[in-house]
This record gives structure tokens, sequence and C-alpha cells, in this order.
């Protein structure tokens, strides 16, 4: 495969289909090559922007930031909003940066906002290289924690609050035990709805770290526990395990993630089987009816205990 | 005779019963004792009896027994008699790491320098445990590092990071073999340290390390990377190519077309066996209860079922990077 007599001969086509090739090596210098290519390739590039595959996605918009066409900015700023796939979502904010062309810095700042921290990365760092500077306090909030640059969102005490709590939705457990330490050091009120956030935070360690923060915020520690107690449980339902052991026996145990459930389950199935062909169905269901709802009942209460002691 | 094998609260009086009657075996059954003082005292009173103890303990370390060996092994590094030195150095490639581990301590107490050149290559050890073991020892011996390369390996053993860092290129052989580390801790040094180096010849292994199965590595060799010089477009590529779980949703179709629920469990769904325990029974009483059944009315359920696993598997987000 020689890429580089192919860029010779501007084989757009080939150099295009190679960037599906199986190799990753073949991949990345397919789309190295295009990026060298200059506007030729922009058109056919911008017509497989959409390809299903994502390594194919990631080598096209790889090509377009080095061509850098003004043509493919409103194309990038699309894949930006809108695709699924967080890397290439990644390598357009990337992308647009390289090609530095202003219409993208309103989306790259609506992206420092984004769940996905690779994504909110690339966007600040585009921004940087448009030569952007935050017009409100509240943008340079955002661009800090997309940079991750937690001691200069310390220094910018209050105004960073709202972006930091707004934050606290990024789905990396240590990020939000960062912000919420920040919180606390800020100890602006972090009142009301951020508060709960944090005391409800299905991690223990953020959940932590949110009661130490509160203290520094002002918030009296008497209410803590209630805020706390609110928190969403990923428990297993007691009732639920109950009833599903009344009906199958063993599956309320497997509910609960005993690993011995199933056995359980399998033995109660085969006793039901043999006590039906020996007294018919009327009088098994009669024998058995009983026994399953006094092992509901057990399983209720010892869903409970065990709920209770994980606290 | 007094026999000590597994008694607790043995007492020194005992030991030196058996001592007096050179009971060499009765003093390694000793040396099990819970009681670390006691194991010293053991091991000084084997020490005590020359080489016969000697050969006696080094035919000790032959049996396939994990624990013994350990226990063996902390004898003998108190000992400190040189003759077990290439048993255990050949317990350097045990296939225990634990065992490897004290076998490099017990090295670096005996102060035999045949043992340098077997520890050099223990700082390779996958297993931080025996790498830190064989720094320690090796500065026990008194080595001092051939080359800068070797000097990074000792500090990588000793996890001093800061010292790495300040070696430059030659810590990317040291670093770039730890990034297969058990520990994602370890692998998250490695790499920040890799970063500080600001080496371009990190960049191959940062690559790599992109692709790492865990996403606090991925996410410091973002980091990292960029301090090496790696242009930032690059990145997303070497990103994407991570561990990802994502399930076929042919097979979880397939699966409960023919076996109802076990395509659920081979989604990682907690009930799905106990959909297929239920369908079995189900179906066994159905044809009990009706005599004669014909299986193909339960075809469109199974059907139904199939679709079902399909369609979820295909709907499941993506795992975040």
């Amino acid at each position: 495969m020689d890429i580089e007599a192919m860029k010779n001969a501007q084989d757009v086509r080939g150099l295009i289909k190679l960037l599906d090739h199986e190799k990753y090596d073949v991949q990345w210098r397919a789309a190295d090559a295009l990026g060298s290519m200059g506007e030729i390739a922009c058109d056919p590039l911008l017509k497989v922007l959409t390809f299903p595959k994502i390594h194919v996605r990631i080598g096209v918009i790889e090509a377009l930031g080095a061509i850098a066409s003004p043509k493919s900015v409103e194309p990038l700023i699309n894949t930006l909003m809108t695709d699924k796939n967080h890397e290439v979502r990644w390598v357009a904010a990337v992308a647009l940066g390289e090609i530095g062309d202003k219409r993208a810095i309103p989306p790259l700042v609506a992206s420092l906002r984004e769940e996905d921290r690779y994504v909110r990365y690339g966007s600040a760092r585009a921004l940087e290289q448009i030569g952007w500077s935050a017009e409100t306090e509240e943008d340079l909030a955002y661009y800090h924690i997309a940079l991750e640059d937690w001691d200069a969102i310390k220094k910018m005490g209050k105004s960073a609050t709202t972006p930091l709590t707004e934050m606290l939705r990024d789905e990396h457990p240590p990020i939000r035990e960062r912000i919420v330490r920040i919180l606390g050091s800020i100890g602006d009120g972090v009142g009301g709805r951020s508060c709960e956030r944090i005391l409800r935070d299905p991690d223990e360690n953020v959940r932590w770290c949110g009661v130490l923060s509160s203290q520094k915020c002002g918030i009296p520690p008497r209410e803590l526990p209630l805020e706390l107690s609110k928190r969403v449980r990923t428990g297993p339902s007691a009732i639920g395990a109950a009833l599903l052991n009344l009906i199958f026996l063993g599956c309320g145990y497997d509910y609960l993630g005993k690993w011995w459930g199933l056995i359980i389950l399998e033995i109660f199935l085969l006793l039901f089987l043999i006590s039906q062909l020996l007294v018919g169905i009327k009088v098994s269901v009669m024998i058995w009816a009983p026994i399953t709802a006094v092992f509901a009942a057990q399983t209720y209460f010892m869903a409970k205990r065990e709920a209770a002691l994980a606290g | 005779m007094v026999d000590l094998s597994a008694k607790a609260g043995q007492k020194s009086t005992d030991i030196e019963k058996l001592t007096a009657a050179k009971d060499i075996p009765g003093l390694i059954k000793a040396l099990h004792s819970d009681d670390m003082k006691m194991q010293t005292e053991v091991a000084k009173a084997l020490g005590s009896l020359g080489p016969a103890a000697m050969d006696a303990l080094i035919l000790e370390l032959k049996k396939k027994d994990k624990d013994h060996n350990l226990v063996i092994i902390k004898a003998l590094s108190e000992i400190r008699d040189p003759k077990p030195v290439p048993v255990l150095i050949g317990m350097l490639k045990d296939e225990n790491s634990e065992v490897r581990w004290g076998a490099a301590i017990a090295l670096g107490e005996i102060g035999d320098i045949q043992a340098i050149e077997p520890l050099v290559t223990c700082l390779r050890d996958h297993d931080k445990y025996v790498r830190y073991g064989s720094a320690y020892s090796l500065e026990m011996l008194g080595w001092k590092p051939q080359n800068e390369e070797e000097r990074a390996f000792l500090l990588v053993g000793k996890q001093e990071w800061e010292a790495v860092e300040l070696l430059g290129d030659s810590a990317v052989p040291a670093l770039t073999n730890i990034l297969h580390d058990r520990h994602s801790i370890v692998r998250i040094k490695a790499v920040e340290t890799l970063g500080e180096l600001k080496s371009p010849s990190a960049i191959p292994v940062l690559m790599q390390s992109l692709a790492d199965e865990d996403s606090e590595v991925r996410w410091k060799t973002v980091l990292a990377s960029e301090k090496s010089g790696i242009k930032l477009m690059h990145l997303p590529r070497g990103l994407s190519r991570r561990p990802k779980k994502k399930k076929n949703p042919w097979i979880a179709g397939f699966l409960n077309f023919i076996l109802p629920g076990l395509g659920y469990a081979y989604l990682a769904k907690w009930w799905g066996v106990m959909i297929y325990e239920i369908d079995i029974f189900v179906t066994i009483w159905l044809w009990q209860y009706w005599g004669e059944f014909s299986f193909e009315a339960l075809l469109p359920i199974y059907f139904v079922l199939a679709v079902h696993a399909y369609y979820i598997t295909v709907k499941m987000p993506e795992d975040p990077p």
C-alpha cells in the first residue's frame, strides 16, 4: 500500500477508502496524506463526513482540520453539535480550532458545557487557538473547568459557583469530587438545588465531600441527614424481592445478589414439578403457597435489614 | 522430645531443647509460629546449627507450597548464610509474585553479589512489589547503575517519580515497562511521568496508553501526550481504540430465540437466567398438563423475545470515554 504514491497521483478516492483500512497506522497515514492535499480533497471528504464507521469519520475530520478550508466549517460545527460518538465530537472541536474560523466560536463556547470531558477540553483548546477571550465570567469559568485548571477556578471565587454546580452532572466521580471540594473552598452559599445534588450524589465519596463542603458553605449540620437520606438508592426493592420469591422461590434471592438464589430456584422448580406429578396441580399449589409465603416474608425483612446496614 | 509443630505459645526453652537435640525438622516446623519474635529466634537457632540445617532448609524450598516457601525464605534472610543464594536466585522466576518478592528481599539481606545480575533483571518484573523489593536489595548490595537507563529502572522500582523525571529520554524504557501494571494508580504515575519528560520518544507508548482500559489513565494520557508534543488532533483516534463493552445484537437475539432468557443473560441482565429457568419449567408444565403439546405455538413468543434482545442491544448507549 503505497500511500506516498497515491498522494502524488492525487488519488483522493483511493486514500479515502484507506481510511477504512483494517490497520490502524494505514488509517492515520491516509488521513495525514489527505490532509496535505489541500482544497481538492475537501469536497470528497465532506461527502463521507457522516460515514457510519467511527474511525472513518475521525480520519475525515483529521484531514479536514489540516486542509483548513472555510467550506468545512459549517459541516464540522454540525458534527460537533450532533454526532453521537464522543471521539468524533472531540476531534471536530480540535479541527475547528485548527481551521481557526471565527464562525466556530459560539458552538465551541456551547461545547464547553458538554457532558464529555474530552469534548470540553478540545473545545477549550480550540477556542484558545482561534484567539477567543471570554466575554463573561461564566464563560471563563466553564473554560477553566473544561481545561480542568482547578487552581484558576479557585481564584475566580464566587463567580464560578454556578458553572461548577452545573458541571456536577459529569459522569466521572473524581471530577464531581473535585468540584465539590472547590465549592467548599469558595465557601459561597451553595444553597438550594446544588447542595441537594451533591448530597444526593450516587457516589459515596462525592456525598462525603459534599457533607464537608456544606459546612463551609454555611449550611447547618442539622439539615444534612435528611437531605442525604433523600438520595436515589440503587439498592434492590424489598417488596420486589419478596414478590419474586412468593411466585418463584429463589428469584428474589438472586435479585438481592445472592449467588445461591439460582440453586434455590432450581430446587424449588424441581420439587414443584415432582409434587405436581404426585398429587396434581391444585394440591401442590396449596402445599407450596404457604411455604413460599414464609420465605417471601423472610426475604422482605432480610432486604430491609441489608438496606439499613448498607446505609 | 517436645513437639512444637503447630502449637501456639511456644517458649524459648523449647527452642533451646530442640537446638540442643539438633532437631532440625522440629525447628523447621516451629518456624510456622504466628509470633514474629519466635520466628526470628527459631531462625537464629537454625543458623547456629550450621551446614546441616542450611541443607535441610534449602531442601524445604523445593516443596511447591507458597506459604511454606515464604516462611523458609524469611528464615534464610535472617540467617544470612550465602549457601541458598543460587536457589533463591532461581526463585526470582517463581510464578507466584509474593515468592519472587520474598526471594528478592532475602537476596539483599544475605548480601551476596552474585545476586546482582538477576536482581537487575527483576527490576523489569511486571509486579510492583517484586520491582520494589529488587530495588531495595540492589541498594543493600551497593549496586550502582551502569547507565542512565538502568538508573531509571532502579528509580521506577522505588517509585521515585520526581527523580525519574530528571532522567529525560533514558527513562522511557523503564516507564514503558510499567504501563501494563495491574494497578491503574501505577499506570497513571507512569503516564504522568512520561509527560513530564517532555520528550518525543514517549509519543509511541503514550499513543498506546490512550486505549488503556481505565478511564482515568486515558485522561491523564491525553494531558501527558500534549506535553510530549503530540498534536491534540491525533489523540481522538487513539482514544477511539479504547476497549468497548459493546455487545453483539445478533448474538443476543439468537440466544434469546433458541434459549429464551440467555440472550438477556448475555447482556448481563441479572434476570436473564431466571427467565430461562422459568421458561423451561413452564414448557415442561404445559407439556405435562396438556399431554400432546405443539411447541410451534411457542415460536412466536421466542421470536418476540429475540427481537427484543436485539433491539435493546442496538439501543444501548455507548460507554463514555
